[in-house]
């Protein structure tokens, strides 16, 4: 290899050249990704109602009326009822969903294909004909208007979703462990806190955070079954029901600011939890 | 205890065990995702005027829902749609998943930015890629200069798909991309390590190492972006209304649910569409099933 | 490390189990479920109700509930409720197109016995459209029609022509580099209004007066498909015409790339540059004018605006007339919601109004204005004209096979009955 390259010039020039190409993916890829948000960014700055009547992202008149009018909405309460609904959700759909998972990947479990297919159909229902029959069922058992009503039919279509995640991870992962701390004497449960958890955090992690964004950001059945009150309003619901100030108008300002306040605090989150999604298989010492 | 015994005895607790581990799930998904099904199936076989059941019609919905045109446009359009902007989702998540999987300066900081457009909300996003697009005032037209500034993306017959898939494409790339990472970390170093040492290229690792080791992920990753790119509704909603080709299933099935109520026709169209996903899920499943039924029983 | 976990997801669950059953509304109080703008604090919902309550001190006290900002999330919040016979809401927010369905269903408790009240003081369009199979069944609330909007600076006075319109449009904005004309031709409701302006202009109509029978003729109806076919392919309609809703048409005249604009009056305030913080590129430049007809002669504009209806399954359902009765047909009250730039449905309040340059055009608008059919088949006739006009004005169908497709399925649904 390093013959090769010494036979196109020198190897500082083509080591350089796949620096600045790094460098020239990264600009592309951070373009492509923040650009639409520098939009959303830009547009929620703009006051007055001609946010739109300009191409240019320079056109002003800026400031923070948008913000302000959004935080007069009650959107502060919007922010923590997603918090818990979208924290909830995620703790029952890992530590049901891990679970299941392994005792898919593991246990012996007789037809498990079937036991896959059943899981996975569950999440296929076209989510708009979802409503009719689940408000029915919903106002009967008294739950409209309260987070359970919320969070569980959240749980309910995000396992599949996380067991077919933390299957694959966890069939992935040598049996030598378990083999290992079965001769130890642990019980399959203990086997599945102590040993296969650990080594599956990256894979625990991304499917965590895979649920609270989908919890987060979810909003038809937030719709039916939250619509108005701010004792449960979830904030895509709220965004939904932001106005202009006169009919036809569109709210797009309000919109934009309430999609910044809420994205910062998801990017912070991201950036606290992306380390845990790479951490290799180190832990534990797998391999020799 | 002869160690026949004990083992039989060990493998009847794991079964049982696994049923109970199994178990909460079940019940959960089935409380809820099971109503609606059995709800739209009984409904189905009733005709309607308006919401007002008329009577009896045993299958008469599904024959004039199957052989109208109306329906298989939408279908069509779907497929489409779900074939472009799977592929697309796919080849750029993996990307993003390589590199996020990479050391190198503001990788922290890089991760977090792919992953900014999932975080967007749905009902933001929508109305976002909706009125960049517009050709009035045209902030795509603007600053895409190779573009002309009255294009009507929008507007025209096949670029309006195009529209919503590149929509589509940038909001949900990252979580391919998550996916695919969280499967890249199960890849312990040393295989490549000894691939190095016995000469195999980097285009070589990837083709033999990387990809045959990440496709349990890649199969849950296709199979998960295709269950839901088949029953997309809000991006051709917000974004065309459904003109010029792009409505989809989703978007027929809310229009005999809600917006033109007939219980019958809506509860038909909500079971042939969950026949239609059900049918492409589960080839993914079983595709994905001989990979996972190794781990349990092989051992 | 897992005891953490175990505390944070503890109390999680019990702050998330806290929250729970919805407060009961207050014994006697009427619950108004009204949708988007007017329901915030400080929209015209809450003049009225500041009304209501004032002269109400004993009770019943109304209260707003807010509906969401969009017609169809509105009308789907107001529908499964109602489906569920709920007694959440008494007074429903209905747009104009709604009457028919919504009366049909068995929702809504005739107003027959306040009709007389209602009939001496609304204008007749807005009365049309809360009326169906020959009974009052809501109150006209706010209207709204169309007008034309023209560049004073470009235009001396608008013609009384569509033909005229597109020459005169035509010309100017080839001069100018700007577009014609921006409307809404997007495939939703608003391009059906747009079209049945073409229509009536042209001397069409869907049904007859009483509804019972199909007036859907095809020189008409052609006239106005070859107008859009030919608007759209000339230029005359500006580029992206046909993804175009209300907001992006002013966008587009707002930013002074358009010679005519034909919209709601919404946008008249909104342009006019009054607030400094909303400055306007036509602010000054602009004037508004009765919509062109084919002929020349007279007017006719789409009205638009809501009516406020009872619910059947309302615990209060006298109060709740009443206070329908009083929202639509005091003056005072209405007069309020002129000031707020909403068109009023009383006709005597126009006479006060006539500072307003926009009131005052619609007090002379709106006496000619035409509603939708307040069939209860109108979403889906609307959608059948909505996937017929625009596949032929954008080319793309046969405008004779969209006029027959059209007539058949009117005639299908008188024939159901």
């Amino acid at each position: 290899m390093a013959v090769a390259r010494d036979r196109h010039g020198a190897a500082g020039r083509c080591r350089r050249a796949r620096r600045w190409g790094g460098v020239a993916l990264l600009a592309i890829i951070w373009c492509w990704c923040l650009l639409p948000f520098a939009w959303l960014i830009d547009v929620s700055l703009k006051t007055g109602n001609n946010a739109l009547s300009s191409p240019l992202l320079t056109q002003g008149p800026f400031g923070l009326d948008n913000y302000a009018s959004v935080f007069g909405q009650g959107f502060g309460y919007n922010l923590r009822n997603s918090m818990i609904v979208a924290s909830v959700t995620t703790i029952l759909c890992i530590s049901i969903g891990s679970l299941a998972a392994y005792a898919l990947a593991r246990l012996r479990l007789r037809r498990k294909a079937l036991i896959l297919a059943g899981v996975l159909a569950v999440s296929l229902y076209p989510p708009v004909a979802l409503v009719p029959p689940l408000y029915e069922l919903w106002r009967s058992l008294g739950l409209l208007n309260t987070y359970a009503g919320l969070y569980i039919p959240y749980t309910a279509f995000t396992l599949p979703l996380v067991i077919f995640i933390l299957t694959t991870f966890f069939a992935s992962i040598p049996s030598e462990m378990e083999d290992a701390a079965r001769v130890d004497g642990a019980t399959p449960f203990q086997t599945f806190a102590r040993v296969i958890l650990p080594l599956s955090a990256p894979g625990v992690f991304a499917a965590a955070i895979l649920v609270f964004v989908h919890a987060w950001n979810e909003f038809l059945l937030a719709s039916t079954f939250a619509p108005r009150s701010l004792a449960v309003q979830t904030v895509p619901v709220a965004i939904s029901v932001f106005t202009g100030s006169v009919p036809f108008q569109h709210p797009i300002g309000a919109i934009t600011a309430a999609c910044v306040i809420v994205t910062v605090p998801m990017i912070l989150l991201v950036l606290l939890f992306q380390r845990r999604i790479v951490a290799g298989l180190t832990a534990g010492g797998v391999k020799g | 205890m002869s160690s026949v015994a004990i083992a039989r005895s060990r493998s009847l607790d794991e079964s049982s065990l696994g049923k109970v581990f199994i178990a909460p799930s079940v019940l959960t998904m089935a409380l809820v995702a099971l109503f609606p099904v059995l709800y739209a199936m009984v409904l189905s076989v009733f005709s309607y005027d308006g919401l007002r059941r008329e009577g009896f019609a045993g299958l008469v919905n599904y024959a004039e829902a199957l052989s109208s045109g109306e329906f298989w446009r939408p279908v069509n359009a779907t497929l489409v749609f779900t074939a472009a902007s799977v592929t697309l989702e796919f080849l750029i998540g993996l990307g993003f998943a390589l590199i996020m999987a990479r050391a190198f300066a503001g990788r922290g900081l890089t991760r977090a930015v792919i992953l900014v457009p999932w975080v967007i909300p749905t009902v933001v996003s929508a109305q976002m890629w909706g009125l960049m697009f517009q050709v009035t005032p045209g902030f795509i037209n603007h600053y895409a200069w190779f573009v002309p500034q009255d294009f009507n993306w929008l507007g025209t017959p096949g670029w309006a798909m195009v529209a919503i898939i590149i929509a589509d494409v940038w909001k949900t790339a990252p979580f391919v991309a998550l996916l695919l990472l969280a499967g890249l970390q199960t890849i312990g170093q040393d295989v490549y390590e000894s691939a190095r040492i016995d000469g195999a290229s980097a285009w070589q690792r990837f083709t033999q190492i990387t990809l045959p080791l990440l496709k349990p992920a890649i199969l849950v990753a296709l199979l998960f972006r295709s269950v839901d790119s088949l029953r997309v509704y809000d991006l051709p909603k917000v974004m065309t209304g459904g003109a010029f080709g792009t409505e989809t299933l989703s978007m027929l099935v809310q229009r005999f649910v809600a917006d033109t109520p007939d219980p019958g026709m809506g509860a038909t169209l909500s079971i042939l569409t969950f026949i239609a996903v059900l049918g492409i899920g589960m080839i993914f499943v079983s595709l994905l099933g001989r990979d996972l039924a190794g781990g349990g029983e092989g051992r | 490390m897992t005891k953490w976990i175990a505390l944070v997801t503890a109390l999680v669950l019990v702050a998330a189990s806290c929250v729970g059953a919805r407060e009961p509304g207050e014994s006697g109080g009427l619950v108004w479920a009204i949708g988007a703008v007017d329901a915030r604090p400080g929209g015209s919902a809450s003049d009225t109700v500041a009304m209501w309550n004032q002269l109400h001190p004993n009770g019943p006290n109304v209260r707003i509930e807010a509906l969401p900002e969009s017609a169809d999330d509105a009308r789907q919040q107001m529908v499964l409720e109602l489906n569920a016979r709920s007694s959440e809401f008494d007074i429903l927010t209905l747009d104009v197109i709604w009457t028919g369905e919504f009366a049909e269903n068995g929702w809504l408790v005739d107003l027959e016995d306040i009709r007389p009240a209602i009939e001496a003081v609304s204008l007749p369009g807005p009365l049309q459209s809360a009326t169906w199979g020959g009974t009052l069944w809501a109150a006209p609330h706010t209207s709204d029609a169309s007008l034309l909007y023209y560049r004073t600076d470009l235009v001396d006075q608008p013609p009384r022509t569509w033909n005229e319109l597109m020459e005169v449009g035509l010309r100017v904005g080839k001069e100018r580099g700007i577009a014609p004309f921006v409307a809404q031709g997007a495939q939703y409701e608003g391009m059906v209004v747009n079209y049945l302006e073409y229509l009536w202009g042209a001397g069409g109509d869907l049904f007859s007066e009483d509804g019972t029978e199909v007036r859907f003729q095809r020189e008409p109806a052609l006239k106005a498909i070859t107008f859009m076919r030919a608007a759209l392919q000339n230029g005359f309609y500006a580029p992206g015409f046909n993804t175009m809703k209300e907001e992006d048409s002013r966008n587009a005249f707002q930013s002074g790339n358009a010679v005519f604009m034909r919209n709601w009056p919404y946008a008249y305030h909104l342009m006019s540059g009054q607030d400094p913080r909303n400055p306007s590129k036509v602010a000054g430049k602009f004037g508004i004018a009765p919509l062109p007809t084919f002929e020349g002669e007279g007017t006719i504009s789409g009205t638009g605006g809501q009516n406020l209806a009872v619910s059947r399954f309302s615990g209060n359902v006298e109060a709740a007339k009443e206070f329908v009765r009083f929202a639509s047909a005091t003056p005072e009250v209405q007069r309020k919601l002129g000031q707020r730039s909403l068109a009023p449905t009383m006709a005597s309040v126009y006479g006060d109004l006539a500072g307003d340059p926009v009131m005052a055009l619609l007090g002379q608008v709106l006496p000619h204005a035409r509603p939708r059919p307040s069939t209860p088949d109108w979403s889906a006739i609307s959608e059948v004209i909505q996937r017929e006009i625009f596949p032929a004005y954008n080319g793309q169908r046969e405008p004779e096979q969209a006029v027959e497709a059209i007539r058949a399925f009117l005639q299908s649904t008188l024939d159901e009955g």
